[in-house]
This record gives structure tokens, sequence and C-alpha cells, in this order.
């Protein structure tokens, strides 16, 4: 279904030229959405469970060399390739916030998603994970704790969007652009991140968005993913 | 061409005749006609005969399917899939790839059944039941695994077609919903196609039978007697069954093969994955056949007379036609893949061919292509059974070998060189897969002495209707279509 | 008048007497319908020399395709609308994907059906005598024929002259 015009469609731009690798957003992530922590074999075997991970390269030949970081989070794609494949409806999308959801409820852990996601960015909750004692307190009561056996991804933090819109139409207005905004981005020291609607071509997202250094993440597989990252040449920083 | 004047009638060329005749009945099950009272009693002590050792072997295999299975299978589920080696981005594992080599084996009875029935292919006869017997068990092994496989496996029925409470149906766009659908299927098919040959010998073993056997033979013969109208019925039925299970077998196997190819992964979203899986998955399944016979063969009463060298003989070029045939649908996937030069791609053919699990892709490639190649062409190691049982076990673990590769390691190698990642199986994903093979021969072992497992009215009517016919100064077989 | 069931048994490689069989059986005014040959490997009735016998398997077979292609077609067009969820920039029924569960669910109609039409035909009451022995299974053809009780001994003897086996009456019974 050719994809309505509404009023919303998130989006996120993340400046890969500024961004330090320092891992602040995928603390703040994993606060705000309740995620486990696996411990430290489970997380070097790969199962680690955040929605937000840094993808870090080396680039040049030593000792030249530095490093080259990423944030990879869900895309968000219009077209997601992991939508259609699952059976039981449980990786939708959201036609109000143009993103693409997962409804745990629902999710009967197939892993078919994860496997046809081209940028790796689901986890699957291979254990009931217990958060240990004093941290228990700090769950997030705006996002659901998910049990073993089923999918999850970044949801562009949208327990916030739906209190952003809650707000802007309890005091009867539109939402403002920079009103609503995700854990990553609130937490990232150096600006890297900006989010926003995509649907308003003057919001700050859309404005660097379309930056002559913008660039999407495989592109041309045409999922048509709503992060777009920034890149130049080797003239900032380094 | 010369031809040498030879007095008609000598004593020579009689003698030469008779011995000739007696060869061929030697070599041809169906040129050896046996009366139906006495092939009745082989079969039926066949199935009676239990030794000890059967006994051991059936408690055996029982207990391993309560411990590797179904213990293992609890365990993961009490814990969580993480017992199993998956891990990102490796998300299927040897779960997925058993299911498939399971799919595939279930392809056999089907194969040789239904395309050798509608062919006339004459040597099926005595081992069509025994094929029937692999698809039904292989798909209850095999259908087990898109329940294993489930993170929340006790909400499995979510994928069955019926609504919530919202209305909400399964999504009908979803490959695996078309696998559910495409295996329910075929299961269901296969056991009726099972069923129906069986009813003429399920009323033979009735008449033959007292007791609980007796009971039983006769609720599931339905009253046969053999009257016109049931043979009539029985034979429109196979007929519509063998033309209408060709299609529903290769659509389970497509379809399987869409599970992989639909997606967006690198090395699986491939055109020729339908056709490359079928023919993948009737070499393993017919060279699946031939292990089993030559199992049956040497422990089971009396079938060293059923089941001849020229079975194994017959069997054996269909599995070298099938690997040749492979052998073309992987080039031809290797080489356009290559050709393409996406660099994700061929970087992934590097690793299969050069990367630490090399040896499983190399392993796929001799078992597949090169022993077949190297021994079937050879009619004397055709007709030698323990060899061709060899030969067909290797030519399975080559296909789970390609199933592997297709699989984890293909997963583990996409296009983004953070993510790659290795996947070993666990010792609980072992368990689990060496479980099934226990079901499968366990429910085989069961079978074996339940059902008459050979289909004594086809082998019956095959004989019938084979004849020496005299041409010129020999005799040759001769087959008259009595249908 | 009294009739009775009688059975004789050819042996398999005698079809040619049991086909002679069956027109001496016409000759004595024994019509095709008070006739039942049973048999352990199937004959066609061209051998035999008899009514081409019948059944509805077809007729079963295409009606489950049909309600299968029916089904199918309802979880592919209707089910959709019942609750609207958009999948990966897919329209809400795409016909694609619909063609596949349409061929599933025809064929799994198609063949349900064919093993119910056998069961239905299997126990629904069958024409002719009926009657059944043993040895059937063990290559035998059976004959089994009403006839008026006068006349019975003689027909059976008449039969015994070409080859036949006269079973005894009171073996003769359903399995």
């Amino acid at each position: 279904m050719a994809e309505k015009e509404g009023k919303e469609k998130w989006g996120m731009v993340i400046d890969l030229d500024i961004c330090t690798g320092c891992q602040a957003c995928v603390t703040a992530c994993s606060m705000e959405n309740n995620i486990p922590f696996v411990g430290e074999d489970e997380m070097a075997y790969g199962r680690g469970m955040q929605w937000m991970r840094i993808r870090r390269y080396w680039e040049g030949e030593y000792p030249e060399v530095a490093p080259a970081h990423e944030p990879m989070l869900c895309q968000q794609c219009g077209n997601a390739p992991c939508e259609p494949v699952c059976p039981v409806f449980a990786s939708v999308h959201s036609e109000q916030e143009q993103i693409n959801l997962q409804v745990y409820n629902r999710c009967i852990g197939t892993r078919y998603c994860a496997n046809n996601c081209p940028f790796s960015a689901r986890t699957f909750n291979w254990f009931d994970y217990e958060l240990p004692a004093p941290m228990n307190s700090y769950l997030n009561p705006d996002v659901s704790v998910r049990r073993r056996g089923i999918m999850e991804k970044c949801t562009f933090c949208v327990q916030r969007i739906v209190k952003g819109r809650q707000n802007a139409s309890a005091s009867g207005r539109e939402i403002a652009d920079g009103e609503v905004v995700p854990a990553c981005a609130q937490a990232c020291p150096t600006d890297a991140i900006v989010f926003g609607n995509l649907s308003d071509p003057e919001s700050r997202v859309s404005q660097i968005a379309r930056s002559d250094r913008a660039f999407r993440e495989l592109e041309e597989l045409g999922t048509d993913s709503r992060v777009t990252y920034l890149k130049g040449g080797k003239n900032y920083g380094s | 061409m010369a031809v040498e004047a030879k007095p008609l009638y000598s004593s020579k060329a009689t003698e030469h005749q008779e011995t000739n005749a007696e060869e061929l009945r030697k070599e041809h099950l169906m040129l050896d006609p046996m009366p139906r009272d006495e092939m009745n009693q082989m079969v039926m002590n066949a199935m009676h005969t239990t030794t000890k050792k059967y006994w051991v072997f059936l408690i055996g295999f029982g207990l391993a399917v309560v411990v590797l299975l179904f213990g293992a299978w609890g365990y993961m589920i009490a814990n969580g899939m993480g017992v199993a080696g998956i891990r990102r981005p490796v998300f299927w594992g040897i779960f997925i790839v058993t299911f498939v080599f399971w799919i595939g084996i279930s392809h056999a009875g089907t194969f040789v059944s239904a395309i050798l029935r509608v062919f006339k292919a004459e040597f099926r006869r005595p081992f069509t039941r025994a094929a029937e017997l692999m698809t039904t068990f292989g798909l209850a092994a095999g259908a087990l695994y898109p329940l294993i496989h489930l993170g929340r496996v006790w909400v499995f029925y979510w994928m069955i077609p019926y609504p919530n409470a919202r209305w909400l149906w399964p999504n009908f766009r979803s490959p695996l919903v078309w696998d559910f659908l495409a295996i329910t299927t075929y299961l269901l098919s296969s056991t009726i196609y099972l069923f129906l040959p069986l009813m003429p010998d399920l009323a033979m073993a009735r008449d033959r039978t007292t007791g609980w056997r007796h009971a039983i033979y006769k609720v599931l013969s339905l009253g046969w007697r053999g009257t016109e109208a049931e043979w009539l019925r029985l034979r429109k039925a196979i007929g519509i069954f063998a033309f209408a299970i060709i299609p529903v077998m290769f659509s389970v196997h497509t379809i399987v093969s869409w599970d992989f190819a639909v997606t967006m992964v690198v090395g699986w979203q491939s055109t020729i994955f339908g056709p490359y899986f079928i023919i993948g998955a009737i070499l393993s399944g017919v060279s699946a056949v031939v292990t089993i016979l030559y199992i049956i063969r040497s422990t089971m009463k009396n079938f060293d007379y059923f089941i001849r060298p020229e079975h194994f003989d017959g069997l054996g070029k269909l599995i070298l036609i099938f690997s040749m045939a492979w052998a073309y649908f992987f080039f031809n996937e290797y080489i356009l893949s290559w050709y393409g030069g996406e660099e994700a791609l061929k970087q992934l053919l590097t690793l299969h061919a050069t990367g630490p699990s090399a040896w499983v892709w190399y392993l796929m490639l001799i078992c597949n292509v090169a022993i077949p190649w190297l021994f079937l062409w050879n009619k004397k190691i055709r007709r030698t059974p323990w060899i061709m049982f060899i030969i067909t076990l290797l030519v399975n673990v080559g296909m789970f070998a390609e199933r592997y590769t297709i699989i984890p390691l293909t997963l583990g190698h996409q296009r983004n060189p953070f993510d790659w990642g290795i996947y070993n199986p666990t010792i609980v994903e072992i368990s689990i897969v060496l479980g099934t093979l226990c079901l499968f021969i366990f429910l085989y072992l069961l079978a074996s002495r339940l059902i008459p497992l050979v289909p004594v009215w086809e082998v019956q009517e095959g004989q019938m209707s084979h004849t020496f016919r005299k041409v010129g100064k020999t005799e040759i077989p001769s087959v008259t279509e009595l249908e | 008048m009294e009739k009775n069931i009688r059975m004789v048994l050819f042996k398999e490689d005698q079809i040619d007497q049991a086909s002679e069989a069956i027109e001496t059986l016409h000759h004595q005014g024994i019509s095709e319908k008070d006739i039942s040959i049973i048999s352990g490997v199937p004959f066609s009735e061209k051998i035999l020399g008899r009514p081409a016998a019948w059944t509805n398997i077809p007729i079963f077979g295409i009606a489950g395709a049909l309600v299968g292609l029916v089904i199918a077609s309802l979880f592919n067009f209707l089910t959709p609308h019942l609750y609207k969820m958009t999948v990966g920039g897919m329209p809400l029924t795409p016909i694609p994907t619909s063609i596949v569960v349409t061929f599933e669910l025809t064929m799994l109609g198609l063949l349900i059906s064919i093993l119910l039409g056998v069961i239905i035909e299997m126990i629904s009451p069958s024409s002719g005598p009926k009657g059944y022995h043993p040895k059937i299974s063990d290559g035998y053809i059976g004959i089994l024929f009403t006839c008026p009780a006068a006349t019975d001994e003689k027909t059976c003897l008449e039969l015994q002259d070409m080859g036949a086996e006269i079973v005894d009456p009171a073996e003769v019974k359903q399995p």
C-alpha cells in the first residue's frame, strides 16, 4: 500500500564526522528501554541486547590507523524487509508514526525478521534476564519488559513520541520541532544525533538530511530507511 | 555386419536359452514369481519376527528419543533459546539445517512411488512402501523443527489460520505461513498416499492374524474384500494421488527454499533456489531410500528375495543422474554469483571455499559430486549393496553439509564486516538433531513390525504382467499392461 | 422364492476359466448384479467380461479442490481486510503471494477429499452379493453369486467341472 502522507514521518540524522564513539547513546538507550544486561561472556559471544550499537572500524594501515564509529540502530525502513516475513504480524508498519514496530505480545520467536534485516539491527531475548537488585528500580514504566524468546529492536523511543503528541494535543497545537527527543539523541554529548519529523521540510532533521554529506546505509537495497548518516572527507577532527 | 550361419535349434542354442531365462529369473524379482500364499507368508513372517536385538534397538532408540530429543528440547524450552549456539547474526542454525534435511529426505517416497508409478517403472514395486514410510516419518521428524526453533514454542498455534480476538489472522504473505500450509498438506497427503495402497495388504494381514493385530487391521482395512468396485476405486484414487502429489512435493521444497530466497540475505536471494533445492532433496531422498533398503534387506527376514541388486542398480543410476543435476544447479548458482562481482557475494563465496569452515564446503562437493561420479557409473558397484549403503550415506552427509553451508555459514557473513560471526552448534542442539534421527529410526522400526513392508498385491500384479516371450532364438522378458 | 449366496474360488492363474464361469452363470439366468467378483490382485472388468464398475472418487476430488479454493480465496482476500496491517510496503492483498496459498489449499482439499471419498464409498453399502473368504488374499478369484435355492447345488457343480473350488456357504461371511 502506498504510504499515506500523514503528519508524522519520524527520522534521524547521525553525523559520523562528529561522533566520538563514546557509547553514551548506547547507555541511554539501554536505560530508557529496559534493555537487559546479558553479562560479559554472552556479550562477547554476540548476544548483546543493545538496540543501539557503535560499529567500530579501523581505517588506514598501521601505524596510521584511526577508528571510525557508526552508531547502528533500526533504520525504521519504509519498505522493511523484516515485516512481511513474520507469520504472525509481530513486525508491522505503524501508519501513524511511519516507523517499524515490534509487537512483543504477538512475537513467537521465529527470528526470521532478524535474518532478513540487512542492518542486523534486531536483537533476540535468548534467556530471561534478571536485573540485579538496585537496578530493577530503574525500570522505565513506559516500556514493557520483554521475556525470553521474542525479538526486539529500536522503536525510535515511540513512548516519547506518543507522550509528545499527547502533550501537544492537550494544549491544542502541533508537535513542535525538537519537542520529541529519543534517549540517544538526548544523551549525545556532541549533538551528533538529530531527531525529528521528516514530513516537515523545515524541521531541523529534514534540513540536515539534505546535506551534501548525507548518505543512507545500504540505500541500494531500496528499503527506504529513515536514518541518514553524514560523513564527509577527513577534514574534521583527525 | 557378418552373421554367422548356425544350425537352427541346435542343442547348444536351447541350452543357452534356458540359462538365459534362468539368469533373468535370478536377476529380476518380476520374473521370479512366487505363489501368492507363500509370498504372504514371507511378508507376514518378516513382520512377526522380532529378535532380541530388535527389542534392544527399539527400546534403545525409544529411550534416546526421550532423552536426546524431548529431554534436550525441554531443557531448551525451560531456559530459552540461548542454550543453542545461535547468536547475532546467525539467527538460524543447525535446527533449520536439519529441518531442510528431513524435508529433503521426505521427497524420497513421493518421488519413488509417485513419479516411478506414473512412468510405470516396474522396478519400483517392492520398495514403494518402504520409501513412502520414509516420507511420512521424515516429515514427522522434520515438522518438529519449526516448533523446536521457535523462541516461544508454547504459542506455536498462533501460526495456525484462525483469528485472534481482534480478527487478526496470520500473515498469508509470510513464507513461514506458506511453509506451515505446505508441510501440513504434504504430511497429510503423503500419509494418505501411504495408506491407500496399503488397504489390500492390511486386508491380507487381517486374514492372517488374530487378537489385537486382527482388530487393528480390520478397522484400518475398511472392510476391504477386493471387489471390482473396490479395486477401481483404489486405482482411481491412487491415480489421482500420484499425479497430484508430484506438484505438492515440488511445492514443498520450493517453499522451503523460498524461506531463504525471498530474503535480502546475500547468498540466499536467488531465483534458482526452488529447483536447486528440489534436485538436492530428491538426491538426498533417493539416497536415503537406498540406505534404508540396505538396512531392511540385511536385518529383516526374507527381504533378500524382494530387494535385489537390480533395485540398487536402478536407484544407483537415479542417484548418478540427480548428482549431475545437482552439480549443474550448484554450478549455475555459483558462476552467476561469482561473475556478478557484487562485493559481499564475492567475499561470501571466498569464505565458503577458503574460510575456517571451508571443509564443510569441500565435504559437500566431495560427497555430492565426486563420490557419485567416481563410483556410480560402474555397474558392479551399483549392484553391491554394502558399497551403495556407504555411498548413499555419504551423499546424505554431503547434502547436510550443503544446507549447513547455505544457512549458518552464509548468515554469518553478510554485508557489514562488523556483524560477521561464527556459529558453532552446542551440545543441546546436536542432541536434539540426533534425537530426531533416533525418532525417525524408532518410528521406522516400529512400523516395520506393524504393517506389511512390501506391497504384496503390487508385486503380485507385477509378476503376473511379466512373462517371457520368445523372440528369435532367445526368450526375453515382456510386460503386459493389465491395467 | 428363496435365494442363496454361493461362492466358488478359482486360482489366479485360472483366469480364463473364471471368465468362462461368469459366462456360464449368465447362461443360467443369473444377472450381472447378482454376481460379484473378488480378487487379491486387481483384474479389470474387460478381462473378466464384466460391465464397467463405477466410482465417484473424481467427483469427490473436484468438490474438495473447490472447497480448498474457496477457503484459500477467503484467506487471501478477506482476512487481511478484517484487521488491516501494512507490512514491508506490500499491498494488502497481493496476487503473487495469494497464488502460493491458493495452490496449497486447493491441493489439500483435493487430496483429503479423495481419502474421504474412499472411506465413504468403502463403508456405504455395495451392490452385488456380499461375502468374503480369507483365501482371496492367498491368490484366489472368488465368484459370489445369488441364485435360487433350488438350483444352487447344480450350478456349483457345473462350475466345479470348470475347475472351481466350492466354498461351503457357512464359510462365506464378511471379513
